[in-house]
């Protein structure tokens, strides 16, 4: 086996390849700082031109593509507060305010080396699962799925804030989301759920719109409101030596980082949850890691680990989903689905030969993922500290290009002026939501844990009936669930006495 | 303040009244299919009339706790926030009339033209310039290159 990892990165130095990966770490670079052109849509796109490659260097190019349109997505994320795509969206809250703190480059500088750091664990998590996942994905049916998405909601209670005022303000946004996530065709019966006769809705309000209006558009209004750059009229000291800052933060925080890429991977593996769950858990956790009320009120105004938590985790999941892809040809997310059509393209079937006859193939994947975010991260360092430079730039300059791709970003979805129409409405919640006091975060967690949420657990019911509640793992996952609602509260009573004491 | 208030007010009635609407839909529902609306509809709506009543009293400053997110900008003349406030959801509303009038490729540079240079007070030149870079990237990437199906404006459709 050790011979055949070492062959998978000798496979993936060869020339042709490697100019082959280079070119898909180019496209996924831009596809990833546009926002809403998500990885899947260009995975689709470049399927064709993999006809006449070998499955080696097919691979490089898809794979070299996709593993760097996260971690280029979370570019746009810090630098103009508009999601470069749906798994960068928690990137925002932090990395932003960082932004118009002066702290872009360090904002970036942790955003790319943790999304690095996430990588090579998923990747290395890939390389040491694939002998052994079988039991583990076997061992999550649609209870285990469902107690999940519990457990990812109980996070709403770490992402209200303190206070019971806000905690209050924390599970409406949560239950909204939740609701709005019910919007379509209801999977058990087919009947329409809030679709208004729109033949638009009934598959569901698309999550791109959704994350791009609630999290663009009171940006913009923000900067227009002060009518300066992003960075605004603070002293600019930070600005352009502060890449390497980020950098320093990943490694000052390492165990946080390599804790969200663990839970990255972990989310990654499981089907159907996928990067937008990992990025929102990840942020939960990074807001559990605040040790005192007063730090904790720090995230959301600029707390670099609220970067690098998501950051890891939506990078990490790549390497995650790759493994019950190659695997078992069950795909986590539309991305691996689409992956698996360029298997069938190359004439291979995902499965017990991806570990004995093409083994050299699945470590190329491995090193590809892992080379192709060594290469983007070294390349955007050097351009960092100038692309932190952006958020000077006069809000009349950059306004008009935010709105255009936050636009272009929403409609390229569905293709369809609905999603306009989505944008709209959500930009204008999202605003109502930041002047009241509203945290944003328990809405998406909602919104994207919904669906996942009520489709397993009609599936659990069907299946086994009460029995589901007496599962093993579902129990584990039950205790873990109370565990995290009730952190936060234990936190606070723990720290209570010892401020007091002070 | 007062304005702020009021705004609580609204989306604290808001939800309130979206839940209640997620609960009387469900009525005409299967057990199956209203079983998750009912489930969330119920605590929304008693939250959404809590958070109601709370905003109506305005008990809010001593134990507002802390929303994990950003807030907007602060200590800015009231006014004047208020004015640029209106006038950016009045160009966003705009630039979505522009596209369902003129379409995605001619609605983008228009916009950044009109943007720059009636709200940002821009140069000729530099708005020239920035909408040419629009045009280009409208043009170039997402039609050309990406094959984006955008859709016709309307006052296209009256040619036909």
């Amino acid at each position: 086996m050790f011979d055949a990892f070492i062959q998978g990165l000798f496979v993936v130095l060869q020339w042709h390849t490697f100019v082959f990966m280079l070119v898909g770490i180019f496209l996924g670079f831009w596809v990833g700082l546009l926002p809403g052109l998500g990885g899947s849509t260009t995975l689709a796109l470049m399927l064709p031109f993999i006809y006449r490659m070998t499955p080696v260097e097919a691979f490089a190019f898809l794979l070299g593509m996709h593993a760097v349109v996260s971690t280029t997505g979370d570019i746009t994320s810090v630098l103009f507060g508009v999601p470069g795509e749906g798994t960068t969206a928690a990137t925002i809250l932090d990395g932003h305010a960082m932004a118009k703190r002066g702290e872009a480059g360090r904002a970036l500088g942790a955003a790319l080396m943790s999304s690095l750091v996430g990588a090579l664990v998923g990747a290395f998590g890939l390389a040491l699962a694939v002998p052994v996942v079988r039991p583990l994905v076997l061992t999550f049916g649609a209870p285990e799925l469902f107690m999940l998405a519990v457990v990812g909601i109980a996070f709403i209670s770490s992402l209200s804030g303190g206070g019971g005022r806000s905690l209050l303000r924390g599970f409406l946004a949560g239950l909204l989301g939740l609701l709005f996530a019910l919007v379509g065709q209801d999977p058990q019966a087919g009947v329409q759920r809030f679709t208004f006769g729109q033949l638009y809705l009934w598959g569901g309000l698309d999550l791109v719109p959704v994350l791009v209006g609630l999290f663009a558009v009171p940006e913009i209004v923000d900067l227009a409101m002060r009518g300066s750059s992003i960075a605004g009229e603070l002293p600019q000291g930070n600005l352009g030596r502060g890449a390497w800052e980020g950098v320093k933060d990943t490694f000052r925080h390492f165990g946080l980082t390599i804790r969200c890429s663990l839970v990255g991977t972990f989310i990654g593996i499981m089907p159907g949850l996928g990067g937008g769950v990992a990025q929102w858990i990840a942020y939960g956790h990074s807001v559990q890691s605040a040790r005192t009320p007063a730090e904790r009120e720090g995230f959301g105004k600029g707390d670099v680990r609220g970067v690098l938590g998501p950051g890891a985790a939506n990078n990490s999941k790549e390497g995650g989903a790759l493994i019950p892809t190659v695997a078992f040809g069950v795909p986590g997310s539309s991305s691996m689905a689409i992956l698996l059509g360029a298997f069938f393209l190359q004439g291979i079937t995902p499965g017990p030969d991806m570990l004995d006859k093409y083994l050299t193939l699945t470590f190329s994947m491995v090193w590809t993922i892992a080379i192709a975010n060594i290469v983007t991260v070294a390349v955007s360092l050097f351009v960092l500290n100038q692309l932190a430079k952006l958020t000077l730039v006069r809000g009349s300059i950059l306004i008009p290009f935010i709105l255009f791709l936050a636009f272009i970003g929403s409609y390229t979805s569905n293709n369809h002026l609905g999603d306009l129409v989505v944008f709209l409405l959500f930009g204008a919640l999202g605003y109502l939501m930041i002047r009241c006091g509203w945290p944003r975060a328990p809405l998406v967690l909602g919104f994207v844990l919904g669906r996942i949420a009520e489709n397993n657990f009609y599936i659990s019911m069907t299946r086994y009936g009460n029995a589901w509640l007496f599962r093993p793992v579902v129990l584990i996952l039950m205790v873990l669930t109370v565990v995290v609602i009730l952190y936060p509260f234990l936190q606070l009573r723990k720290r209570i006495p010892v401020e007091e004491s002070v | 303040m007062k304005n702020v208030v009021n705004l609580r007010v609204a989306i604290a009635l808001g939800t309130a009244a979206l839940a209640a609407y997620a609960l009387v839909a469900s009525l005409d529902w299967p057990f199956r299919t209203a079983l998750f609306p009912r489930v969330l509809g119920v605590p929304l709506l008693l939250l959404a009339i809590l958070e109601l009543i709370l905003s109506l009293m305005s008990v809010d400053t001593g134990r507002a706790g802390h929303a994990v997110d950003f807030a907007m900008t602060e200590g800015l003349d009231p006014e004047v926030a208020r004015n640029r406030t209106v006038a950016i959801f009045l160009w966003i509303l705009g630039f979505f009339i522009l596209i369902l009038v003129f379409g995605f490729t001619l609605a983008v540079p228009l916009f950044v033209f009109l943007y720059m240079k009636f709200a940002g007070d821009e140069g000729w030149a530099l708005s020239l310039i920035l909408t040419a870079v629009a045009w280009l990237t409208m043009e170039g990437l997402f039609n050309r290159l990406l094959h984006i199906p955008f859709a016709d404006g309307w006052i296209f459709s009256l040619w036909r």
